[in-house]
């Protein structure tokens, strides 16, 4: 359903060119939930956004259906718009304090005119959304101050699907949601994607939620994807030494389990993510991996098939 | 270990005063915390952890107040006492954000020497700093005193509110969601770090998360709060392996484990009690699978289950008349 390949997305700054997104390929089929994982600043954002083309990408292909969307001005991207939409991370900035919820979620169809269709017809279907996404239509009045974090997600929801869309950009969607909230809107989302046949592109940190929803996973570091897998299979066999790490650090609700893993072995990475400014060269995670060669610094690095689609970008591996 | 409590909370309540009305932000909560402890809290927005953490800072503000209640640190109710003189020095605190608790226009060397100045440490104050950025791993410490919070990352500028916070060998230090801006990989050396410093100082932390698998790694006891009130408490694997009160229950069970195959997650339904018009009874009522009419009217009772270990909960009152 789309296929990205060496997407590339810099950005000018005063202090010179940063590479957010630095060479980015992969696909998502139709129906599936691919997640994007990674630390902030690896351009996992970005990559959403100039998928759905809120940026220019600056190289590399976006194919959409069959179409190329790299270059088309925006009045030919209005219709794969329709098709493609968002839902962003922060409930409180991303919904227009001074419109109600039954405007925000109206909004959308009538940018895209859909079926030009009448105000009640209209009314009739922002219910109906509503409905979808647990809320009730007396609250259409209302206004996002008067809902609470989860609740204002579940209007981002209700807008995103406003437009009938096959392809659903989550940028994480419940990080700034509580605990018990975040598994209410997860479930919400895995319901309406067998409902509505969605696909969804699920970019978050917190990798456990990834694997959850997730049928394939990318972990991206650094403007480009190390590996890419199953989500089972990357979770039970990881190979690139920085997915390795990645996931012993992942906190585990379970006492005994931690323990364990503490003792096994404490891959704790030094350092910090170097700057997209002036990224290392060759592979761009020498500096901070643990089983580096000299050599590392040399030669790009290519995401490489071993085997059952899992892609790894570390010959080492 | 010894065994000596550091701090003793009890029948803590406190509010705020705003202009919608009283808050009760914290209502009727006691605990203790022993010498060389890590006691973790959990709880999501609104369960009032850091409301009564700020209450033993003595920094509920102007509109918070401490409605009753003692909270006792080494033997003295500080409460009624001058907070300024404990404050940095026995008793400090780490914040969530790095980004907006260090001051932007002062250098991280003249923010670290300020608790030294401030408390008449006796001894070389621009060694006591060298040495404590260099523990917490920032270095070369002599030319980065100089610098300024703009020039640190998320991870190191945590890591210099940690240098800062522990610069006066403080008794007890209490890190509010210390991890939760940064990445993985930064978490896990922020709470090695924390960890390995406790053990070298003997100090005790109270550690506010509501991420629980950081409470399943770090903490030897934990309280479970929600709405105010502390739900449940007990060390580490009594929280975990023998989970008593349906609102931990259903913490636990909303959380997915990488550990485990995929299964749909069972969430808590509805929201959490609006504290400016509290439930009568107990505050988790609402969304609670196992409420009875009893909990609507009245306030749960504790069980206690073992030393360490107690819950508030009608069910176990009625489990132990059945």
């Amino acid at each position: 359903m789309l296929k990205v390949s060496g997407l590339k997305k810099f950005f000018d700054t005063p202090d010179g060119k940063l590479y957010s997104v630095n060479g980015v390929s992969f696909e998502i089929k139709r129906g599936e939930t691919l997640g994007l994982v990674g630390e902030s600043g690896c351009g996992k954002t970005t990559t959403g956004r100039t998928i759905i083309k809120l940026y220019e990408p600056d190289e590399g292909k976006i194919i959409f259906d069959g179409h190329d969307i790299t270059n088309i001005t925006p009045e030919k991207m209005l219709p794969f718009r329709k098709k493609m939409q968002m839902i962003f991370q922060d409930p409180y900035a991303s919904l227009n304090p001074r419109m109600t919820v039954g405007e925000i979620v109206r909004e959308p169809m009538i940018i895209h005119g859909v079926n030009k269709i009448s105000k009640d017809e209209h009314h009739d279907r922002v219910n109906h959304l509503l409905k979808l996404v647990g809320l009730n239509s007396e609250q259409a009045g209302r206004y996002p101050h008067e809902f609470s974090g989860g609740q204002r997600q579940r209007i981002g929801i209700a807008r995103a699907l406003a437009v009938e869309p096959e392809f659903i950009i989550c940028d994480e969607p419940i990080s700034a949601l509580d605990v018990s909230i975040q598994a209410q809107i997860v479930n919400m989302l895995e319901d309406l994607q067998k409902k509505l046949c969605l696909t969804y592109l699920f970019i978050a940190h917190d990798l456990s939620m990834v694997k959850h929803i997730s049928s394939r996973v990318a972990v991206m570091y650094l403007g480009k994807i190390v590996e890419l897998a199953d989500s089972d299979e990357l979770y039970s066999r990881p190979l690139h030494p920085y997915t390795i790490s990645l996931l012993s650090s992942i906190p585990i609700p379970d006492p005994d389990k931690s323990d364990q893993t503490k003792k096994r072995k404490s891959v704790v990475l030094e350092g910090e993510i170097p700057s997209a400014l002036n990224p290392p060269s060759g592979c761009n995670f020498h500096t901070r991996c643990p089983k580096a060669k000299p050599e590392c610094k040399n030669f790009d690095t290519i995401l490489k098939d071993i085997g059952n689609g899992h892609l790894c970008a570390c010959p080492f591996a | 270990m010894n065994d000596e409590n550091i701090l003793s909370v009890k029948d803590l309540e406190m509010s705020f005063f705003t202009s919608a009305g009283e808050v009760k932000a914290v209502d009727k909560i006691s605990f203790d915390i022993k010498r060389g402890e890590i006691l973790g809290i959990v709880g999501e927005s609104g369960s009032g952890k850091s409301a009564s953490m700020l209450s033993i800072m003595g920094l509920q503000g102007s509109s918070g107040r401490i409605k009753s209640g003692s909270i006792f640190f080494q033997g003295r109710d500080i409460t009624t006492l001058n907070m300024k003189e404990i404050r940095g020095k026995n008793i400090s605190m780490i914040f969530q954000d790095p980004m907006t608790s260090l001051n932007p226009v002062l250098t991280i060397g003249y923010q670290l020497e300020e608790p030294l100045k401030r408390h008449k440490w006796n001894g070389n104050i621009r060694e006591r700093s060298i040495k404590m950025l260099e523990k917490v791993g920032i270095v070369p410490a002599v030319q980065r005193l100089k610098q300024y919070p703009h020039e640190f990352s998320g991870g190191q500028r945590q890591r210099i509110m940690i240098a800062m916070s522990m610069i006066c060998n403080p008794e007890l230090l209490i890190a509010d969601e210390p991890t939760t801006a940064l990445d993985v990989t930064v978490q896990a050396q922020i709470l090695k770090l924390m960890k390995d410093l406790q053990q070298e100082t003997k100090m005790s932390i109270i550690l506010i998360t509501h991420d629980l698998g950081i409470i399943a790694g770090y903490a030897d006891r934990v309280l479970v709060m929600y709405g105010g009130k502390i739900m449940e408490q007990g060390t580490r694997r009594e929280i975990f392996y023998s989970t008593s009160h349906p609102y931990t229950k259903g913490l636990l069970r909303s959380v997915p484990n990488p550990d485990k195959p995929k299964e749909r997650l069972i969430p808590i339904e509805g929201q959490p009690p609006n504290l400016l018009n509290p439930p009568k009874g107990c505050p988790y009522v609402k969304r609670c699978p196992e409420a009875m009419k009893i909990c609507l009217e009245n306030k749960p009772e504790k069980n206690i289950l073992s030393e360490t270990h107690s819950y508030s909960c009608w069910l176990g009152v009625k489990n132990n008349n059945a």
